[in-house]
């Protein structure tokens, strides 16, 4: 494999410092001078993983993991990106089901926590905002995702994430799928109550129980006792 | 009563040591509709219901102050097609993420930010203004009376429950208006336009952050003085930036629309929105007596380096009324009331309002409420 030297380290640095512009064009330099696609992926994945870091070290805020989102987001629209995407099928590691559960009609976090979820290689289908339970549990059937993610900025959304896990239970499916809640208000009480396997208030974090799950038991559940 | 609970409120506003600890709670208009076993979508629409259901409130939940305060009726929002206040299908008015001026029409605004606001904003957030002149007019007519209607309703029904339960004749929402990076990331850009402009097109930001401050002060500007009427501002956008970028766009201008409604007069009522325990030495700078309900944070923090300049309410957590004992929910609050009470400068109030009737255990809450207006004395 050809050697990248700095140009690799130069890349990650810009992803990074969500300098898009440098990124942009980096990246389309790399692509056109031969890079693998894959592998200019992984460099970028490198950059993410270290925003995600200066997030958590309060270094960035949201209004920062917005624009490494759309960053990303550009990236994966290169020319030889989408090409690359079009022959062969990135292996992805797991399905999320997501979506703002029904009166609740905020998408801001979960469009970070989607962005941040297809960084890491999940597959996400979205299913928007104002989600009514009969809807996940239809999606639910014909995408069988292994993480059904319910978010909510509402504090009302507490009840109504409990019903779609009810509805699930009543369905038969509930074994069948992992559940994250994802909201600021959330806490460990709350994500009891809701019946849900994990919560996150932070998107980050979200994330990281979803590649847990995912490593650990083949994201089909063989631990869950929710 | 209200003249007792008037001076507690003065107390607090001059600087002395009042009585009590006044309370100043407020429920939404859902959380009242839905208490009142009324449908919330139907409740919103026939505001004849509405003092029935605030009194009800009135009624059940102590405070010192009128615990109800409802400004956003569907009403006019639908008559203009307001794409930035939409009901979602169980009836609760939300603010979805809008995009009111496109990226590449900051010139125009920050060249005339009003005539933008008239001629390009004002029709992409209501999509009834997007027609000919004759149809928008007629169709801006009919928002505004209804606008007129309901507040008029509403203002007549505050009167009365004020009268009625004795509460005190201050008024902490005289006014209302928004930080101006914050008017222009809600209504002009959205989060992710605001989120990814002050990295692509900063200077821009800051020119039209500009641009907005004397629109705002305007806003916030009330007929008369006086220091007992505030001017309500929410703040939205700060905690959700780098310290860095919050010095360079959020503050300069919010603090210019802060002393400017303080020369005219006008004390600010801030809804400290989230976390903004990295900026409370910036808060300190604002004028004195500046009065601050934070969500969360310390409120030892707090106390110790604003409390003597600036008023402190809230912190009190909803959240745990919803899912905490009787007796875990009364500790808490005398918890909060023995940090932050001491020497006045204090307020009463949960640390944002319930929206919903499930937000919270009903009974909780009393026992709270009674508490702080049985015990809270100094």
């Amino acid at each position: 494999m050809k050697d990248w030297g700095e140009k690799e380290k130069e890349l990650i640095k810009y992803v990074e410092q969500l300098d898009e512009e440098n990124v942009l064009k980096l990246a389309d330099e790399l692509l056109n001078a031969g890079m693998d696609p894959l592998y200019l992926l992984d460099l970028v994945n490198e950059g993410m993983n270290r925003v995600g870091k200066l997030y958590e070290s309060k270094d960035y805020y949201i209004a920062d993991l917005i624009m490494a989102g759309l960053i990303f987001k550009q990236v994966l629209g290169l020319d030889k990106m989408i090409a690359q995407f079009q022959v062969g099928q990135i292996n992805k590691i797991g399905k999320v089901l997501l979506g703002t559960v029904k009166g609740d009609i905020h998408d801001i976090g979960k469009d970070i926590f989607r962005g941040m979820l297809e960084a890491n290689g999940f597959d996400v289908m979205d299913l928007g905002v104002d989600v009514p339970k009969e809807m996940f549990l239809k999606k639910y059937e014909e995408y069988a995702p292994h993480i059904l993610g319910l978010s909510g900025v509402l504090t009302t959304t507490v009840d109504t994430m409990k019903e779609v896990v009810d509805a699930f239970v009543q369905a038969g499916v509930r074994d069948k799928v992992r559940i994250i809640a994802g909201g600021n208000h959330l806490t460990a009480e709350a994500c009891r109550y809701i019946g849900a396997d994990g919560f996150a208030s932070d998107a980050s974090v979200g994330v990281k129980i979803c590649k847990e799950w995912m490593s650990c038991a083949g994201g089909q559940g063989a631990i869950h006792h929710g | 009563m209200a003249r007792e609970r008037t001076q507690l409120f003065r107390d607090v506003i001059d600087g002395n040591i009042p009585k009590r600890v006044p309370v100043c709670v407020s429920f939404s208009i859902e959380f009242a509709i839905q208490y009142a076993g009324k449908n919330l979508a139907e409740a919103q629409w026939d505001t004849g219901q509405l003092e029935e259901i605030f009194d009800q409130i009135c009624r059940d939940f102590y405070s010192d102050l009128l615990p109800v305060n409802a400004f956003r009726f569907p009403s006019f929002y639908k008559l203009l097609g307001a794409r930035n206040f939409v009901m979602s299908s169980n009836g609760f008015l939300q603010h979805p993420e809008v995009e009111g001026l496109l990226q590449e029409e900051y010139d125009d605004f920050i060249a005339s930010p009003y005539n933008c606001i008239i001629e390009k904003i004002l029709p992409r957030l209501y999509t009834e203004l997007d027609t000919d002149a004759a149809t928008r007019a007629l169709a801006l007519a009919k928002a505004f009376k209804a606008f007129h209607d309901e507040m008029g309703n509403a203002v007549m029904i505050y009167g009365r429950l004020n009268q009625k339960y004795g509460y005190a004749d201050i008024n902490l929402f005289a006014g209302f208006t928004e930080a101006p990076f914050d008017f222009v990331a809600d209504q002009l850009r959205g989060f992710k336009g605001i989120s990814t402009d002050i990295r692509r097109v900063p200077d821009k930001v800051e020119a039209a952050v500009d641009a907005a401050t004397p629109l705002m002060i305007k806003a916030g500007l009330q007929p008369f003085a006086s220091k007992y009427n505030a001017t309500f501002i929410p703040l939205h956008m700060a905690p959700f930036m780098r310290t860095k970028d919050f010095e360079r766009f959020y503050w300069p201008s919010f603090k210019k629309l802060v002393d400017a409604l303080a020369e005219a007069g006008h004390p600010s009522y801030l809804f400290v929105e989230h976390d903004w325990m990295r900026y409370l030495d910036h808060l300190y700078e604002l004028p004195a007596g500046t009065i601050m309900r934070f969500e969360y944070g310390d409120p030892k923090l707090v106390k110790e380096k604003l409390g003597d300049k600036h008023i402190i309410s809230g912190f009190y957590p909803v959240a745990l009324l919803k899912t905490g004992t009787r007796q875990q929910c009364i500790d808490k609050a005398k918890e909060i009331i023995d940090i932050l009470a001491p020497g006045g400068r204090y307020i009463f109030d949960f640390d944002k309002v319930p929206i919903t009737l499930d937000s919270l255990n009903v009974e909780n809450a009393r026992a709270v409420l009674d508490y702080v207006a049985a015990n809270a004395g100094y």
